[in-house]
């Protein structure tokens, strides 16, 4: 489960999950609501491995979060379904999605970059949750 | 998500300055002081921006005060508006998230020997041939494609270097800040990651709250001033608001990473991640500051290509060159950077690294960087507004170097979230109620107008009101818009 929430002048990111690799998942697709109008329009027609290192979680997940901008920025590439799998070392994602189709994805936002302020991963009584702002 | 107001304390200092106590919070080093009028103030207390305010203070070698402008809103880290000064003998700090993301942002106006008469019949035209020719939004690349080494001589020079393409001409460069170029760039710091990210987008509007606006001189208050810079009532203008594009916000990205458990390296408390900083006299602090004086280059680079091409799509609408149209640039301002500069500083004289933040300089008359042709008038600034009220061109004044480090506002400050003003515009069309207020808005995206529409800002009157009265820079001109494109 993903939502936006209210920040003034940016845009916040609350994602929720029963276990850790859902919430990288689900924080991609909370991303991906972000930079389009219809998340289900990005269809999985290509498939890329994504590797990202890092032993601390929260950063982890910022780093994820960062690789998948900065491959919608230069390679126009838009992912809607991801297999994570997070390990003490980092992790490996199967990315699925497509380039960016302006008419069909209306992109909606340039989220300039995550940003660490308020920035909070953290384990809850029915899994996990992770709280961010993106800058807008 | 509830977003709670600020409850701590703002003590009234004068009818345009608030103090928060350097006892709200152990660990701030300094007061903060926000300028806000009386109805301007009760903006702040409604969200977090004071708490941010406040967090400032904690940074090391803070001088005077951590300051907000009268269009303070919440932000990451520093709130927007803000500004502070840090002393590298005092083992001050330099933080990338008090430039932010968007290295140099900025604003330029063009001006023209057109007026509304001349422009009003065809700025439906004129709009569209911008839209269609001015990359904006998201994804769109721009015409002009650099490699990597080329960049790199970008960053170095700034629109000089575009001189020798014909993109820019000496009168740009002498009516830039800074001239366009900050010595003590480094762009071999400057990662691959984001020399990929810029190879395309110089020349490029972007998106969010960055735009291409074509305005009238709808009154001018200064008439001596106005004259110097060439402005008179009526007179057709450009406005352009952008900055670092993908480039910059790597480099600030890049920089955090870096800063990653180096204030604790330090010695540095601080409340809040987002203020992540290093001694300006350390390896990670010298790294970010090369770094970021590169991207502020490519920033100017950006707007050199910006008017480059709106000067383009005047010659094909109106049919003449760019010259007979007289589209002279007044002047470009940075309103994301950092800054090494000297100041006035408890009796003595300092040179201190000035952070704005959303927060534009504003020297005064007979400052030796103030252009000479400016230099009786003070340097001018410009302040973006909404689309659908009004801009401004100020001067800076006196008093900015008396109580500000040189600065002044940036622009209206945003007083509704996106998400509200997107629920706010359900069921409306914001580019037709704009066109019935003589505006021809046109964006990639419905969205992006929404979130952009003029309610979703305060009004930028009430911010130029108090940095006039507060002697920080003093109006020239109120600018009109009649036509915007937006990423």
């Amino acid at each position: 489960m993903y939502e936006t929430f209210e920040h003034t002048a940016d845009l916040g990111l609350l994602v929720e999950a029963a276990d850790l690799n859902s919430l990288f998942a689900e924080a991609g697709r909370g991303l991906l609501s972000i930079l389009v109008e219809d998340v289900d329009a990005v269809l999985p027609r290509h498939e890329v491995t994504i590797e990202v290192s890092g032993t601390e979680r929260d950063y982890l997940l910022f780093d994820w979060l960062s690789e998948l901008l900065y491959r919608y920025e230069t390679e126009q590439l838009l992912f809607s379904q991801f297999d994570v799998t997070t390990g003490p070392n980092g992790l490996t994602a199967i990315a699925r999605g497509e380039s960016l189709d302006a008419e069909r994805h209306e992109p909606t936002h340039e989220v300039k970059a995550i940003t660490y302020h308020d920035f909070v991963v953290e384990p809850t009584a029915n899994g996990w949750q992770a709280k961010l702002i993106v800058d807008i | 998500m509830n977003n709670p107001g600020f409850s701590g304390p703002l003590e009234r200092v004068n009818d345009c300055c608030w103090r928060i106590p350097s006892s709200y919070k152990t660990g701030m080093r300094v007061d903060g002081l926000i300028y806000a009028s009386d109805e301007l103030i009760e903006h702040v207390r409604s969200d977090q921006a004071a708490e941010q305010v406040a967090n400032v203070a904690f940074l090391p070698g803070i001088q005077v005060a951590s300051l907000a402008m009268p269009d303070i809103h919440w932000g990451y880290g520093f709130t927007i508006g803000g500004v502070c000064a840090t002393d590298p003998n005092e083992g001050g700090v330099i933080s990338p998230g008090g430039v932010g993301y968007d290295i140099n942002c900025g604003v330029r106006l063009v001006r023209s020997k057109l007026f509304h008469k001349d422009v009003g019949p065809h700025i439906e035209t004129l709009i569209e041939e911008m839209f269609r020719n001015v990359p904006c939004g998201v994804g769109r690349a721009g015409k002009y494609h650099f490699n990597h080494k080329e960049l790199r001589q970008l960053m170095q020079e700034g629109p000089t270097w575009l001189k020798q393409r014909g993109l820019a001409t000496d009168a740009d460069i002498e009516h830039t800040e800074s001239r366009g170029r900050l010595d003590g760039a480094r762009p071999d710091f400057v990662s691959e990651r984001a020399l990929t990210r810029g190879m395309k987008q110089c020349g490029t509007l972007g998106s969010g709250n960055h735009f291409m606006e074509v305005q009238v001189v709808d009154e001018v208050f200064d008439e001596e001033a106005a004259e110097v810079m060439g402005l008179e009532q009526d007179m057709v203008c450009v406005m352009i608001h952008s900055g670092s594009r993908g480039l910059g916000y790597q480099v600030c990205d890049d920089a955090l990473k870096t800063l990653r458990g180096v204030p604790e390296k330090y010695g540095i408390d601080l409340p809040d991640r987002q203020l992540a900083c290093a001694p300006v006299a350390s390896p990670e602090g010298e790294q970010y500051v090369g770094a970021m004086r590169a991207a502020a280059n490519y920033a100017w680079c950006n707007r050199q290509l910006l008017m480059w091409q709106a000067r383009e799509v005047f010659e094909t609408v109106f049919g003449q060159s760019w010259q007979e149209l007289g589209m002279s640039l007044i002047y470009d301002v940075a309103h994301n950077i950092a800054k090494f500069e000297e100041h006035a500083i408890d009796g003595g004289r300092k040179k201190v690294w000035v952070h704005r933040k959303g927060a534009t300089r504003a020297f005064p008359p007979g400052h030796p960087e103030v252009p000479e042709q400016y230099r009786q008038i003070g340097q001018p600034v410009m302040i973006p507004g909404d689309m659908g009220r009004a801009s401004w061109v100020l001067v800076g004044q006196e008093g900015s170097m008396q109580q500000t480090f040189g600065t002044t506002c940036h622009g209206a400050g945003r007083q509704m979230s996106r998400t509200k003003a997107v629920r706010n515009a359900k069921g409306r069309r914001i580019d037709q109620e704009l066109r019935a207020r003589g505006v021809i808005a046109r964006s990639r995206s419905w969205k992006g107008l929404a979130e952009e529409q003029p309610d979703a800002y305060k009004d930028v009157n009430l911010v130029v009101d108090v940095v006039h009265r507060a002697g920080l820079s003093k109006k020239v001109a109120r600018m009109r818009p009649i036509g915007v494109i937006k990423g």
